[in-house]
């Protein structure tokens, strides 16, 4: 079943049009036209007028979920949501960031879409590769069966594979390129943290010019802070002008948490993230 | 001149070193090696307190707390057990040698156990070598 985009954005605006006139919420996140059609920007929609200004193509690659902090608390919003945004609301919903009733989830169920930057379709290989949002409100369009779903760990094989040596050569390689932009903390859903710890002076976490030893700070310790909350968006990787894969730490971060607690982020509202969280028979054995 | 390594020791006020106090009044000998930094509770230990042991030119890591179950605030190293293992995975998966970081639970009457986990990690540490990846040169 092909997936009719210009049919999801039509849908999309008269969702939106129907919740902002019904004054149900007070502002509807979507998709909206960057400088060309390649390249959508988040838009927000505050009143019917607006809603004209709603796209939605293979390009829409942005989580919405990282715009749903940004507002008080007790606004009243609906957002777009694709499979892996939608297990960041219900990440956000879990760590209490957002209210579920102050929420309207407009699920788009889609596959096919695009990084704008190498044009190639986004799979399990950077993302969590599922097709349909975990938790919505509004189905914007049929849900998607019979696409290839593959293992979203798989791709890490190769890496885990590598002597210590070799991946400390290969994270090095990428980490040194890092420019300290922190788009993959503003590209971030689960990234809110006022001030960043790296932003902190007193006590002073890590260096903060681009170079070698501040990037691993920064780096490791922001995998530290997603473990067991990044809901493997890609977001970061795509969001990042030098390319550097932070997917794939992010996705053994998120590996090794699901093998150990058993749980994976962003599935159910009923969860705890896994570390504010505990069980007795937790094995010892997760320490060696 | 032989390699001497330098190792941070992060131990729980109310059992790990209560422990190491005991391995010392009875005169237990173990390296000199340990450099021990006491917290109130293991679930104190901010992950990045590791990352910058290492970047500061620690050889080794070794953290210590009550038993689970004993914790002197119940539950605090139920919650430092799960975050110690991601930080584990975490240094393993940038490429540091997983011998160098260590979690071990030592109760304030196990002074052997001090003693023996800190002869066998110093000489652990002293076979792996100096450790250059992290530090900040």
């Amino acid at each position: 079943m092909a997936v009719s985009f210009q049919q999801i954005e039509e849908k999309l605006k008269t969702e939106a049009r129907r919740l902002l006139e019904s004054g149900q919420v007070s502002l509807v996140l979507a998709w909206g036209r960057g400088f060309d059609e390649k390249h959508p920007m988040p838009y927000v929609a505050k009143g019917a007028s607006d809603v004209d200004g709603i796209v939605f193509n293979e390009f829409c690659t942005h989580n919405l979920a990282r715009y749903l902090v940004r507002y008080p608390r007790g606004t009243k919003m609906a957002v777009a949501v694709k499979a892996a945004d939608s297990r960041a609301v219900v990440q956000l919903i879990q760590e209490d960031k957002v209210k579920r009733h102050d929420l309207v989830i407009l699920g788009i169920p889609v596959y096919g879409i695009k990084n704008p930057k190498t044009g190639e379709i986004i799979d399990g290989k950077t993302t969590c590769g599922l097709y349909n949002p975990v938790l919505y409100d509004i189905l914007i369009a049929e849900e998607v069966h019979g696409q290839p779903v593959s293992s979203p760990y798989a791709v890490l094989a190769e890496y885990e594979a590598m002597d210590q040596d070799a991946r400390f050569a290969f994270w090095k390689k990428e980490l040194d390129r890092c420019i300290r932009c922190y788009a993959c903390r503003k590209a971030c859903p689960m990234c809110y943290c006022d001030p960043c710890f790296i932003d902190q002076n007193k006590p002073k976490w890590g260096e903060k010019s681009p170079e070698t030893p501040g990037n691993l700070m920064y780096h490791l310790t922001r995998f530290h802070h997603l473990a067991g909350r990044c809901i493997d968006c890609g977001e970061c990787s795509r969001a990042c002008p030098v390319d550097i894969p932070l997917y794939l730490f992010h996705k053994k971060v998120a590996k090794e948490c699901e093998e150990m607690f058993g749980q994976a982020a962003g599935m159910s509202i009923e969860d705890k993230p896994v570390l504010v969280n505990f069980r007795m028979e937790d094995s010892d054995k997760i320490l060696e | 001149m032989s390699f001497e390594p330098k190792i941070l020791g992060i131990a729980c006020n109310w059992c790990t070193y209560t422990g190491a106090d005991l391995a010392g009044t009875t005169r237990l000998q173990y390296p000199q090696n340990l450099r021990v930094v006491r917290v109130m509770c293991s679930s104190r230990i901010n992950p990045s307190f590791i990352f910058r042991a290492f970047q500061l030119g620690a050889d080794g890591v070794l953290v210590g707390g009550c038993h689970p179950g004993d914790c002197h605030y119940n539950t605090g190293n139920l919650y430092a057990r799960r975050r110690l293992a991601v930080t584990k995975k975490i240094l393993e998966f940038a490429g540091l040698e997983p011998g160098r970081f260590r979690v071990e639970w030592i109760s304030a009457s196990e002074g052997n156990k001090f003693a023996e986990v800190v002869t066998e990690f110093t000489g652990q540490i002293k076979a792996l070598g100096p450790q250059t990846k992290f530090k900040i040169s």
